[in-house]
């Protein structure tokens, strides 16, 4: 098994800091899939995480000006390794004056991902950080369970609201609530609800626009006016929230009736998946 | 006649002085005043006696300084100093919010006298507002610490924002943190210490060339293990003063210094390091006199460095010498230009500041620009006093602290 890889771009460097800071906030471990054309932050720990999965890919190429990785067989080319997220974003934390950022797969008293920064200092002299941040190889039989997850039919479609403004609300209900009914129509309607015994409080979203329907048929039949609704856990929706300090290129949120809450968002090139289940 | 402290300061002043504090607290949870003729010496100890601190406020700090030891009549006659320690709890409160108590002080008055046990600090705020705090405080002989910083072979002076760069990587969990040197390299890491066992801890590791520091010379190539949160301590308050901070240091075991000096005030941690492991060989080779030339040379570019201020041409100079030991004892003997100084027993009694700064003794006007020679015997005089204490340097993270007379 093999990888090295390095970015010298500062955009690209910018970008993947901002990536893995993401990731940090969404989940405290992850699975980091390395594959030929791609690299996927991957939460599947459904036991651990109470249900919540997470799948973020980006493509290789639009980040590394090197890239080079060897699987762990050759009909198995990819490696998955598991590690603390906030490890690999505090090490990115340096790379403010970066003149380049290597990492490495390497294997120093147990497997490490090695990040190398270059900085160039004030004195432009350049200075050289290294971080040795330990991971665990996950055996390929385990792989099974780290696929990207299916996305399901959903009964609504609807683009999100500004982030921003979504998460000052939820964390405000988070103090009433601890948990949350998220709805939506086919009118391009979105509602956050939290019901007590004592206050009901609804925050209504408007206009806001639903994508073209996948499958006519699903929704043809249906009222537009008509919500499909989730109950899920308000602290797992105020973490996903959270995680999003840049508002994304696209946000588009997939409801299953009673079921399962699907976040689809695109962050310039890279994309991120987000399932809340239904509490039962 | 009781022993007594005066002194006044205004609104950047008293910022200065609250960040030497702030700075202090990192040590220990005590804190005492000892005020001197060379100035107000702020010192602290931590309750393992590996680190100490030590800030000096020389008397033109202030706008006002005023002293004076007691003259209580006992079988020796000896002068009793103010022996004033503080808790940290109940001082530090007093010099939060430092910037808007330099934005509205216009004048603090610090105060005290012995025989009331109580130091009073009052702040003449704008709009005619007073405020006066009564701190009590417990009499003790304040600790002091000799240490020969400027007999350190490893000595570096770095602008302090270009280390607080480094000291980002490092997670407050780390408690310890490597410095290794070459003369060509300079690098910060995590503890290895730590690593070994904890598989989930990242190890960092940071390396700077010997032209990002002011001064930067190794005689000695290194690794020293130390107590990470003394140096951030230093290292924010060198920032807040903005003064570049020194490092002096030999060998795992012996002690290091972390210092700060400019006209007005001078402040020294001294640190314990983790020693190596005591079955290696680490004992230096005997120091041969003509080391003691080279010794007075690295003081006097080192004076040079601190006179020019703020040099920006680094001065790399290194040589690998032989790893020096501290002087052999026969020297303290030999010495006669040192008798002013006295042997370290009654220097502690007199009240005299014995944690001396080299520096000083080449920088001090008085002596004008003194003859290399009695450098040289400053020197071996200095080296002398420590030699006394050279079991204590040896063992690893033994006490720093020389008790004083009275214990």
């Amino acid at each position: 098994m093999k990888f090295r890889a390095k970015i010298v771009d500062a955009a690209c460097l910018n970008q993947f800091t901002r990536v893995s800071n993401m990731i940090a906030k969404l989940a405290k471990t992850c699975t980091l899939r390395i594959s030929p054309n791609k690299l996927n932050f991957i939460l599947s720990d459904k036991l651990a995480s109470g249900g919540v999965s997470m799948w973020c890919e980006l493509e290789q190429e639009n980040f590394f000006s090197e890239f080079q990785m060897e699987g762990v067989s050759a009909e198995n080319n990819e490696i998955y390794l598991e590690l603390t997220s906030e490890n690999l974003s505090r090490a990115l934390k340096t790379t403010q004056n970066a003149r380049s950022l290597k990492i490495k797969l390497t294997n120093k008293h147990f497997p490490c991902l090695t990040i190398s920064v270059e900085l160039l200092s004030v004195s432009s002299s350049s200075r050289i950080v290294t971080h040795d941040i330990p991971i665990t190889i996950i055996p390929r039989r385990l792989w099974k369970d780290l696929q990207e997850p299916s996305v399901p039919d959903s009964d609504v479609s609807i683009y999100l609201p500004v982030l921003k403004t979504m998460r000052s609300v939820v964390e405000k209900m988070k103090n009433i609530s601890s948990h949350l009914i998220i709805e939506a129509n086919l009118n391009g309607d979105l509602n956050l609800k939290i019901e007590t015994e004592l206050v009901c409080i609804t925050t209504h979203f408007k206009d806001l626009g639903n994508p073209p329907l996948a499958s006519e048929n699903t929704s043809q039949n249906r009222n537009p006016e008509e919500m499909a609704e989730v109950h899920i856990d308000i602290k797992k929706l105020l973490q996903f929230l959270a995680g999003q300090q840049v508002n994304p290129t696209k946000a588009i949120c997939n409801i299953v009736n009673n079921r399962i809450v699907h976040f689809d968002l695109l962050h310039e090139d890279v994309s991120l998946q987000y399932f809340i289940p239904a509490l039962s | 006649n009781p022993a007594m402290l005066k002194c006044v300061m205004n609104g950047s002043q008293v910022k200065v002085f609250g960040k030497a504090i702030q700075a202090l607290s990192r040590v220990s949870d005590e804190l005492w005043l000892d005020p001197s003729e060379k100035g107000l010496a702020l010192r602290s100890m931590n309750s393992s006696r590996s680190a100490y601190g030590c800030v000096l406020f020389s008397p033109v700090f202030f706008q006002h300084y005023q002293w004076s030891t007691s003259m209580k009549m006992n079988d020796n006659d000896r002068a009793f100093n103010l022996n004033c320690k503080l808790g940290m709890k109940s001082i530090l409160p007093i010099f939060r919010c430092l910037t808007s108590l330099e934005r509205n002080v216009e004048k603090c008055k610090i105060f005290t006298s012995s025989d009331e046990c109580k130091i009073v600090i009052q702040f003449f705020c704008r709009h005619g507002i007073k405020r006066t705090h009564n701190v009590c405080f417990q009499e003790s002989q304040p600790l002091q610490v000799i240490f020969e910083k400027n007999m350190c072979t490893n000595t570096l002076m770095i602008q302090p924002r270009l280390l607080a760069e480094a000291i980002v990587l490092f997670t407050s969990s780390q408690e310890e943190v490597t410095l290794a040197v070459t003369p060509l390299n300079f690098c910060l890491k995590s503890s290895s210490e730590d690593s070994m066992d904890l598989t989930n801890s990242v190890y960092s590791e940071m390396s700077f060339g010997p032209d990002e520091f002011d001064f930067f010379q190794i005689g000695l190539d290194t690794e020293i293990t130390f107590c990470f949160k003394e140096l951030k301590g230093m290292l924010t308050f060198s920032e807040a003063i903005h003064v570049p901070i020194s490092i002096h240091f030999d060998f795992p075991g012996k002690p290091m210094a972390l210092s700060v000096d400019d006209m007005l005030l001078e402040a020294n941690f001294i640190l314990a390091t983790l020693a190596d492991d005591p079955s290696r060989a680490s004992s230096p080779q005997s120091l041969c006199l003509s080391q003691t030339r080279k010794r007075s040379d690295m003081i006097r570019s080192n004076s040079k460095a601190d006179k020019s201020g703020t040099s920006q041409t680094p001065e790399c100079i290194s040589r690998k010498s032989a790893p020096k030991r501290l002087y052999p004892r026969e020297a303290a003997t030999k010495n006669s230009a040192g008798e002013n100084c006295g042997s370290p027993q009654r220097k502690k009694a007199s009240g005299d500041n014995i944690f001396e700064v080299p520096e000083s003794i080449v920088s001090d006007t008085e002596e004008g620009p003194g003859s290399p020679y009695l450098r040289k015997f400053s020197c071996m005089f200095f080296g002398a006093v420590s030699s006394d204490q050279q079991e204590h340097f040896n063992r690893p993270l033994d006490s720093l602290a020389i008790a004083s007379d009275s214990d």
